[in-house]
Parts: structure tokens; C-alpha cells; sequence
């Protein structure tokens, strides 16, 4: 019996002996934090902090920002907002963060904005696309996103389209959520007016339906649909490619949206014997690990070094680390100009006019070649130049050069 | 000697409650304000399971109907958030008592799995009626702020609201198990052939039960919102009912004085102590700790140990601590009836 309680009483003062290094900087050392999803439905998105972490101990063993140590602490949500309330308010009140950096999702990172803007903690580019996030920077003036927003990237699709497939008839599966209406507002607006009637039939599905969006691929091969896009999560994507496949659809042009056109995703979707995926094209903007062509860029050759070596367990062809390595880089970044004298403003106003482009010679090394960073005064979409991909021979071939959603 | 255990342990309590805000940090009187919300769902769950034995897999969506309650009611009517705790409980306790008739029909395991629909349908309505509701990306509460001319920091007015009302619930749970109604829920709860003898309607002595317990889940879940301040469909999963259940089987099935240990349990396990233990236990041995799900591993061990050492949870512990009995003996023989054991239908709370 002593031993239980024993073992409880270590269990309960553990519970108190997690406070951090206290003050939100010291001369020493800068305190980050992020809550992401470990376990849960989202679990996928793991390898991004673990990928962010590797980075900071890169620079860390360097020196250090300033000279001061990153101290990298994330913890998980689950993706439940109210969970991620909860450890936000330990982050703010208790470890005394200095600030957020890359909080994963879009509502678990809604459910806390306001606290954080009225407490000054800075959101730092949260890992979400939601519009919100970048457009709504004088109302939030301490959050900020940092991958291309969905609306953005939706209007590259319907550009693109008007542009080369004007006699397509384009059938819409998309997410019944803010996620994908997004997308499906940004595809109309890219698309035009005069285009959209090339819109034959739209879709939607529940992120929460147990069963795959068989009837809704289904209903789009019967509209004569011969151009298929895809706004959705990475599961229901593969299902629709699937379904669509078995249902012996084949529609001479896929679009996917970035977040589930990922190879590892695809290789899936082939691999459970779907032949639509060949072809399939998308947006990207970080150099894609899986895609040999970039094997000898710096670049790759630094993210691979990083990785080997801070983050051995890590699957290094997973282009979620790259882009965890990528935001690190971006962070180091701006807190190296917001100085030696480093407070929460400063930081902010460092990420509030960011220029990192192959022009100014400081291009993110990850980012794909000539892609840049930009934020500079109502202007607030971190990354909103994407280049276009397809998916051939098993890996995305970025072509026609770059492009802007946001049209800037 | 034992008419005097009750009022000395809500002394105790009260004393504790008075006195926790000088000794914990801002954030600790925060996380203790979701304990407040814990033991007042629990202790309404406990009605349910622990006194009446009607075992629930949806009261976490309870708390959801309160919660989205107070925030339509806060955001799109511009209530005072205070004023909405009531409601909410009432529209929960309603909708309890409409899900409870139908339900009555069942008993034991399909019962339990009946119950499991209610969040799922729960979450469907939700997403199903965006304008009413915010859809999947929900709805946010304005920042807690204090009242009643009090300044004061917004995690220990959040925690005097909680207690408030949970010292105003615990009791009244206390008072619903006594005197003739609380033999009647035991009853139906030990033999309902022998309730039906007797001359219980057990069909509305269980209806009864579940619109109770339902309203404590309503008023939990308007302070839970008050709390969050944000709800969305991810708010109110269905592990939060699963969880309550945790909480009641590690407190103490049909001990209401264990409830105040299943709330410590499921508010501090996730939050505090899984990580905690998590990261000693890399420190010692070098493991990634952010291993996708390795919290839920410590969360699984930890839940196996409680029942281990205590199968008839904290409050049947305590029991055979005060009664005597060896916890030695328990140790080598888990499950092993106690005195006040649920299965054993001793007396109560």
C-alpha cells in the first residue's frame, strides 16, 4: 500500500514540477510553444513540430538566435478545441510562452485568437490556410498565418481552367466546411464569372460522415463531368479517387488541393487501386523531399543534414517535416530582425513586413526556387506564390513557373 | 459518529474551495474552475449510473446542449452569461427527460449503446444547421469577465462562478439520493421486479433520473462555454461522454463524495499529469515523447493502476481505508466485494 501511494504522490508532484524557465525571454533563452495534434483524427500532422524542433536544435547548436537558445515545447490538443484552450491558457499563465508559433488547425486555432490578442501573446503562423488567419490581421493584430490561405490557392484552379480548359464541364467534390467553401469561393472567383457556368455540379460531404463520399462521386460522373476537383482532407481525397476509379470514371483532368497532394497520400490512393491519380495536378511551394530533382539543391541538402541528425526517427521523405523545417526557418528569421532587444511587439512587427525572396538574396532555402515570403502593410498572406504541379511517374513536376492567388 | 461525516466533509470541501485560490497559480485556479464543471456533470451522471444503475455513453452531449444553449443565447441574444446557466440546464434536463422515456424501454448493454447516439446525432445537428449553431467552425464567447463590481484577474472569477454553482449542485445531488425517491433509484437500480412490487413506477423513476442528470450536465456545459469561450462540433466529442464515465467509475459508482475525486482525475490525467509523467519517464529512459498518441498510452496505464488499486474507484478505497480492511488484501485480490460496492448494492453515498 505505501508503495501506491508512493507512486501517486511522485504522480502529483510531478504535476506541479513542469513549470519552465519563467519570463517570457531570458538573456539566455526564448520560450516557443504550439499545441498540434498528436493523437486523434488528425494525428497525421505529427511530424510538423517534430520537424519545427529539429530546425531550433539546429540553430541552437549554432548559437542561437541573438544568442539566445530557442526552447521548443508543443503539446497535444487532439484537435479538440476545448483541449487546446486549456493548454494555451498553461502556455500564457503558467510557462509564460513568449510566444505561439505554428498552432495546428483551424478551429482549435480560432477557439483561442481572441485570448491571445487580448493577452498580446503572438499566434505565429499558425498551420492552417484559413482565410481568417491573414485577412483579419486589424482586427487580430498579434495572429498570423503563413501557408498559401485556401481561398488563395482555389483561385489558381479556376484561373488556371478558364485560362486552358475553357471547354471543360468541371464536377466539385468539397468539404461542407469553412476548409472547403474556402476553396470553393477562391475556385469561383479565379474561375470568373463568365467561366462558372462550366460548373456542372458541386458536392459536398460531412468531415464527420462514416461512410466515403461514394454517392457524391457518383452523382458527379452522372453530371458528365470530365474535369474533377477535389476540395477535401486527406481520407476522403483518397476515397474519391478510389470510388471514382471502381465507378469506371475516368476524367481526363484531377485537381487536388495542396494539403492531401502529397505523394505519400497518392501512393495510397494508386496503391488501393485508383488509376485517376496520374496527372493529377496541384500547387506547391516547399521543395518536395520525395521529388528527386531537388536532391542537389542546398536546400534539400541542408534539410536532410537537419534531419539526420536532430531527428533521426523522423520519415525525412515526409514533406510534412520539411514544411515544419521550413516555419522554423521562417521563425528564426524574424525573431533575428526584431533584434537583441527582443519583445512581443517587435517580434510582431518583424513578421508584419517580411521579405525573403531569391531577389533580396534570402530566400527560404526550403521554399521552392523563387518563391517568396511577403507581408508588408494591409498586405498579410505570408506565402501566397505557389507553383503549379503534376503528378507523373510517382512524383510532382512543378510547372509554368510561379504564381500568385491573391493576384500581387 | 457518522451523522456527523457529511456536514464535517462539506466543511472540509468548503474550506478547500475558499482556501485553493491563495495557494495555486492563476492557471492552477483556472484548471480548477473545469474541476468545479467536472463534479457537477459527474455528480448528475452519478444519479444516473451510480444510484439508478443506468449506464450512459452520451451525457458528454448534455453538456454540449447547455454549452451551445449559453453561447446562442450570449452571442446571437446578448444575454449576461450568468443568467444563461439556469437555462441551459433546463433545455438539457427537457430534452434529457424527451431521450429518457423512449430509452426507459432498454436496459444494460443496449441501453448503453442507445445512449451512444445522442452525441453522434448530437455532432450531425450541429454541422446539419450552420445558422443556428456556426457549423464546424463554431462560435466564440466574449472573454469571462468579472462581475457584481469585483475586479478581478478572469481565471479566479471563472473559478469563484464554478465553485459558486458547483456548492450549490454538489448538495442538491446529495439531496436527490436521499429519503424516498433516492430508495426508489436504488431500487430500480438492484431489482426492478422488486421496485415494480413495491409500487415504484420504475419507468418514471428512471425517466426522472435521466432528466436530473441530464440538467447538471446542461448547467456543467454552460460553464464549460463560459470557460472555453469557444464551442464547435470537436468541443464536445464523443470521448467527453466516455470520459465522464472514467470519471465516475474512478471516483466511485454511486458515491457522490468520489466524485470530487473523479473530477480531479479526468481534469488533471489529460491536462497535467499524463504529460508530466511523460516527460519524466523520457528523461529517465530517452524516448520520444512525442511520439504520435504517446499520451494516451500514459493516460490507458494510468487509468488500469486506479482500477487496479481501487476497483471500486477512489471512493470505495477510502471505504476500506476507514472501514479497516486491509488494501493489502485488495491488492492481492482486486474486485473483491467491499463494503458500499455498487455490485454488491450496499448503501450509499
Amino acid at each position: 500500500m505505501k508503495k501506491t501511494f508512493l507512486l501517486i504522490a511522485v504522480a502529483l508532484v510531478a504535476s506541479t514540477v513542469v513549470v519552465m524557465t519563467a519570463g517570457a525571454v531570458t538573456a539566455k533563452s526564448i520560450l516557443l510553444e504550439g499545441t498540434f495534434p498528436l493523437s486523434g483524427p488528425a494525428s497525421g500532422y505529427a511530424p510538423i513540430p517534430s520537424g519545427m524542433g529539429a530546425y531550433f536544435s539546429y540553430v541552437n547548436a549554432k548559437g542561437g538566435v541573438n544568442g539566445r537558445k530557442i526552447n521548443w515545447h508543443f503539446e497535444d490538443d487532439g484537435y479538440n478545441p476545448a483541449n487546446t484552450v486549456q493548454i494555451t491558457h498553461k502556455f500564457v499563465e503558467q510557462d509564460h510562452a513568449f510566444a505561439l508559433v505554428g498552432g495546428l488547425g483551424t478551429e482549435p486555432q480560432l477557439a483561442v485568437r481572441q485570448y491571445l490578442n487580448d493577452n498580446k501573446v503572438p499566434q505565429l503562423f499558425v498551420s492552417t490556410g484559413a482565410t481568417t488567419f491573414d485577412r483579419d490581421y486589424a482586427q487580430y493584430p498579434w495572429t498570423l498565418g503563413w501557408q498559401p490561405d485556401y481561398e488563395g490557392e482555389g483561385a489558381i484552379y479556376g484561373k488556371y481552367i478558364a485560362k486552358n480548359l475553357a471547354s471543360a464541364k468541371i464536377g466539385i467534390l468539397y468539404q461542407n466546411d469553412d476548409y472547403g467553401n474556402d476553396y470553393l469561393r477562391g475556385f469561383k472567383a479565379g474561375l470568373t464569372a463568365q467561366h462558372n457556368p462550366q460548373i456542372v455540379d458541386a458536392e459536398p460531404y460531412d468531415l464527420s460522415a462514416t461512410t466515403p463520399p461514394a454517392v457524391q462521386v457518383a452523382k458527379l460522373k452522372g453530371s458528365g463531368a470530365d474535369t474533377f476537383v477535389i476540395f477535401a482532407t486527406p481520407t476522403p481525397t483518397i476515397q474519391a479517387y478510389v470510388i471514382s476509379t471502381k465507378l469506371g470514371w475516368h476524367p481526363a483532368h484531377v485537381f487536388t488541393n495542396s494539403v492531401s497532394a502529397t505523394d505519400p497520400f497518392l501512393t495510397i490512393a494508386a496503391q488501393s487501386g485508383s488509376d485517376n491519380v496520374e496527372g493529377t495536378i496541384s500547387v506547391n511551394y516547399g521543395l518536395d523531399p520525395s521529388n528527386p530533382i531537388y536532391n542537389k539543391s542546398p536546400g534539400m541538402k541542408l534539410y536532410r543534414s537537419i534531419m539526420a541528425k536532430y531527428d533521426p526517427k523522423g520519415n525525412v521523405n515526409d514533406p510534412l517535416n520539411l514544411y515544419g523545417v521550413s516555419k522554423a526557418w521562417n521563425t528564426v528569421q524574424v525573431l533575428s530582425k526584431a533584434g537583441r532587444n527582443l519583445t512581443r511587439a517587435g517580434l510582431m512587427k518583424a513578421a508584419r513586413n517580411m521579405l525573403y525572396s531569391d531577389k533580396t538574396k534570402n530566400a527560404d532555402p526550403f521554399g521552392l526556387p523563387g518563391i517568396r515570403i511577403f507581408t508588408k502593410g494591409n498586405y498579410q498572406y505570408p506565402i501566397s506564390q505557389v507553383t503549379l504541379v503534376k503528378y507523373t511517374n510517382h512524383t510532382f513536376q512543378p510547372f509554368g513557373g510561379i504564381i500568385n492567388g491573391r493576384g500581387a | 459518529m457518522s451523522r456527523y461525516w457529511k456536514p464535517l466533509g462539506f466543511a472540509v470541501l468548503v474550506l478547500a474551495v475558499v482556501l485553493a485560490p491563495f495557494l495555486s497559480s492563476n492557471y492552477r485556479t483556472y484548471q480548477l474552475g473545469f474541476v468545479a464543471i467536472y463534479l457537477i456533470a459527474l455528480s448528475g451522471l452519478d444519479i444516473l449510473t451510480g444510484f439508478t444503475g443506468q449506464i450512459s455513453l452520451g451525457h458528454g452531449a448534455f453538456m454540449g446542449i447547455g454549452a451551445y444553449t449559453t453561447t446562442i443565447l450570449v452571442v446571437d441574444h446578448h444575454w449576461r452569461d450568468l443568467w444563461t446557466i439556469p437555462v441551459a440546464g433546463l433545455v438539457a434536463g427537457l430534452i434529457g427527460i424527451a431521450f429518457g422515456l423512449p430509452a426507459t424501454r432498454f436496459a444494460g448493454p443496449y441501453l448503453a449503446l442507445a445512449t451512444f447516439a445522442i452525441p453522434l446525432s448530437f455532432i450531425g445537428i450541429l454541422k446539419r444547421f450552420p445558422r443556428f449553431t456556426g457549423g464546424n467552425v463554431g462560435k466564440n464567447l466574449p472573454q469571462l469577465h468579472s462581475e457584481l463590481g469585483w475586479h478581478t484577474n478572469p481565471s479566479i472569477w471563472f473559478y469563484v462562478v464554478t465553485w459558486v454553482v458547483a456548492l450549490v449542485m454538489f448538495p442538491l445531488a446529495f439531496l436527490v439520493v436521499r429519503g424516498r425517491f433516492g430508495r426508489a433509484l436504488r431500487g430500480v437500480r438492484d431489482s426492478e421486479i422488486a421496485s415494480t412490487a413495491y409500487g415504484v413506477s420504475t419507468a418514471s423513476v428512471k425517466t426522472a433520473a435521466f432528466g436530473i442528470s441530464a440538467f447538471f450536465c446542461g448547467v456543467a456545459g454552460a460553464l464549460y462555454a463560459i470557460g472555453i469561450t469557444y464551442v464547435n462540433p470537436d468541443t464536445f466529442p464523443i470521448d467527453l461522454s466516455i470520459l465522464l464515465i472514467v470519471g465516475i467509475v474512478v471516483g466511485g459508482a454511486g458515491s457522490l463524495w468520489g466524485m470530487v475525486f473523479g473530477a480531479l482525475f479526468v481534469e488533471f490525467i489529460r491536462i497535467s499529469w499524463g504529460p508530466s509523467i511523460l516527460t519524466l519517464f523520457a528523461k529517465a529512459h530517452h524516448v520520444n515523447t512525442h511520439a504520435p498518441g504517446s499520451g494516451l498510452v500514459v493516460y490507458g496505464v494510468v487509468l488500469l493502476f486506479v482500477l487496479y488499486v481501487a476497483p471500486a474507484g477512489f471512493a470505495g478505497l477510502v471505504r476500506r481505508l476507514v472501514t479497516g480492511r486491509s488494501a493489502l488484501a485488495a491488492w492481492a485480490k482486486p474486485g473483491a466485494p467491499t463494503p458500499g460496492d455498487p455490485a454488491t448494492g450496499a448503501e450509499g453515498p
